[in-house]
């Protein structure tokens, strides 16, 4: 049974004037890490509004562990943080918690007990009693976490999770969030620090006007077949030499050489014809561009389509 | 239970916005000026004399009078100023609740919006409930105990208050889900309360208007609108133990309010936010 499964999901706004999502047909495994990724206005809030209830599908269907997304109990198994999230100042942490963990359904001996957990884990522990009108963003938004969590939900929707956060905490919330993979918990992310999904994701869908453009691994998307990057010791020469001799391409950055091969054994006739000419190899590593490099192509491949 | 959660949740809204707490407090001092300032000196189940903060009003009274008299000004005084302020302390719940990054939270709850409405609508209906029953309840208690008499029919007033506050708090729900504005829902909806006097007196407005249309309009409004003026008069009427004629605005006003938050749960969940 599949976490989510979304099957022609769309959704109009203004009769049809703008069109926020269009017939979008996706389906995330239980356990992964699944990430959104596309342009402001590319869809991706009202995907995640859509299978929230928050907002209603123009047409199509959408399913949460086998559970139609317009029936409320779906929402049992699930967390949400929502971006600019907003909890009522007058309450304490530990009272946001209960509250609204009493709404999710949780009993109030569980609460009793989950919610100094939480707390802990969110490293609020000693702001329990403190209004919310006094914390930081990056406070908000790591009780906005414990709250998500509060009904220990196997499917986790996070809105910009690491907004406002800063490095050490964001590096935390990473650490959370791949324990909390590791406890089978699936978990829907939606982000724009692209180096943080990169990190963690198994899996990315990019999104731009309101169309699926890529779904895959980040592996995958990430990794350059057949490149790979060589860094030797005084070596210019013999490398340009043997480059042209197997007709391999060859490009240079910052004392970086990076070939492209037709196989294995290709790289490994360049290896042997290196080593002949007694060039001191220090390193063969397969190329990879970053998340950010590869979101960028997508989106102005298309755009240079459209033109 | 989740839709408890709403409730309480509402409530702890209206205290920490003052408004819960300053109702009580005037409560509160209402119900201590009944036991310090109000003194009766009771012979043969007349009155003898009657002070208030020490000023001794003269002659001889029947006690069931001055009861009555004393009730019916705190229930009138509750239906008038006790809905005025009771309006206004809870115009902006829904809105506030209406807010981006609450109520998306909230939907993503294992809860029907439907579910969601109502514990927001009854949180508003209970704040005002427990300070207008804590008001007639601890005064209908003082004022017993000091003449000996038990009027029952000013518990109900608070009950006819409370449904009159619900059935206007329907329509101040509709507005707000409409427009989200606490300010545009609370105009509206005293206009209604103060326009009502003027509906059940529409036989003598008829004469100084030149068409028939305004006359079907008047009429109509009447008969759709919460009757409030009439509500007042029956809450009037059960304090001083006379007998209802006509229970009809009740019923009519009543399925205003029915019909309002009907309107509220479906426009509702039927919005996208």
């Amino acid at each position: 049974m599949a976490a989510i499964t979304t099957e022609n999901l769309t959704k109009y706004y203004s009769k049809g004037a703008i069109r926020a999502l269009e017939d979008l047909t996706l389906q995330v495994e239980p356990g992964v890490i699944f990430s959104l990724l596309g342009p402001n206005g590319a869809g991706k809030t009202t995907l995640l509004k859509l299978l929230l209830g928050i907002c209603h599908p123009t047409r199509g269907n959408a399913k949460l562990f086998d559970q139609d997304i317009r029936d409320y109990h779906s929402h049992t198994k699930l967390g949400y943080l929502a971006e600019n999230h907003r909890f009522p100042e007058f309450l304490n942490a530990n009272q946001v918690l209960y509250y609204y963990g009493k709404m999710g359904g949780v009993s109030s001996n569980i609460l009793n007990e989950r919610i100094p957990q939480l707390l802990k884990l969110v490293k609020l522990d000693n702001w329990g009693k403190t209004k919310t009108r006094k914390y930081s963003k990056g406070m908000l938004q790591r009780l906005g976490i414990a709250q998500a969590l509060i009904n220990d939900p196997e499917l986790l929707f996070l809105d910009e999770p690491t907004d406002g956060i800063d490095p050490v905490g964001r590096r935390e919330i990473r650490d959370l969030l791949i324990s909390l993979q590791d406890r089978g918990k699936t978990i829907f992310l939606n982000s724009h620090l692209l180096s943080e999904v990169e990190r963690v994701s198994d899996q990315i869908a990019i999104l731009k006007e309101g169309r699926l453009k890529q779904k895959g691994t980040v592996q995958e998307f990430i990794s350059m077949k057949d490149q790979f990057q060589i860094r030797m010791i005084d070596g210019k020469e013999s490398i340009e030499a043997e480059c042209a001799r197997l007709n391999i391409g060859l490009s240079s950055q910052n004392g970086a050489y990076f070939v492209s091969v037709n196989d294995d054994q290709h790289l490994n006739q360049l290896i042997d014809a290196l080593r002949n000419r007694k060039v001191t190899i220090q390193a063969i590593i397969p190329h990879k561009i970053t998340l950010e490099d590869f979101f960028i192509k997508v989106i102005e491949e298309k755009e240079e389509k459209k033109s | 239970m989740k839709i408890l959660a709403i409730i309480q949740l509402t409530f702890r809204e209206s205290f920490a916005k003052k408004t819960f707490i300053a109702f009580f407090g005037i409560s509160t001092l209402t119900c201590l000026l009944f036991i310090f300032a109000l003194n009766l000196d009771i012979v043969n189940g007349m009155q003898s004399s009657i002070s208030l903060f020490g000023q001794e009003a003269q002659g001889l009274v029947e006690l069931d009078r001055i009861l009555f008299g004393i009730e019916s000004a705190v229930a009138v005084l509750l239906f008038t100023g006790g809905l005025f302020m009771s309006l206004f302390a809870t115009s902006g719940l829904i809105p506030s609740f209406l807010q981006t990054g609450n109520v998306e939270l909230l939907i993503s709850k294992p809860m029907s919006r439907w579910h969601i409405l109502t514990g927001r609508f009854l949180g508003g209906v209970a704040i005002v409930a427990f300070n207008v029953f804590y008001l007639v309840i601890f005064s209908w208690l003082i004022l017993s105990i000091k003449t000996g008499i038990w009027n029952w029919g000013f518990l109900f007033s608070g009950v006819m208050i409370v449904i009159t506050f619900a059935i206007l708090y329907a329509l101040m729900t509709f507005l707000g889900i409409i427009t989200r504005s606490g300010a545009f829902s609370l105009m509206i909806t005293y206009l209604i309360l103060f326009f009502s006097p003027l509906l059940l007196q529409r036989n003598q407005i008829y004469a100084l208007l030149s068409g028939k249309f305004y006359a079907y309009l008047l009429d109509g409004l009447y008969h759709f609108l919460p009757k409030t003026s009439e509500l007042g008069n029956i809450t009037r009427l059960l304090v001083q133990g006379e007998s209802v004629a006509s229970w009809t605005p009740l019923w009519t006003s009543f399925f205003f309010g029915i019909l309002m938050f009907g309107l509220s749960t479906y426009i509702f969940s039927r919005k996208n936010f």
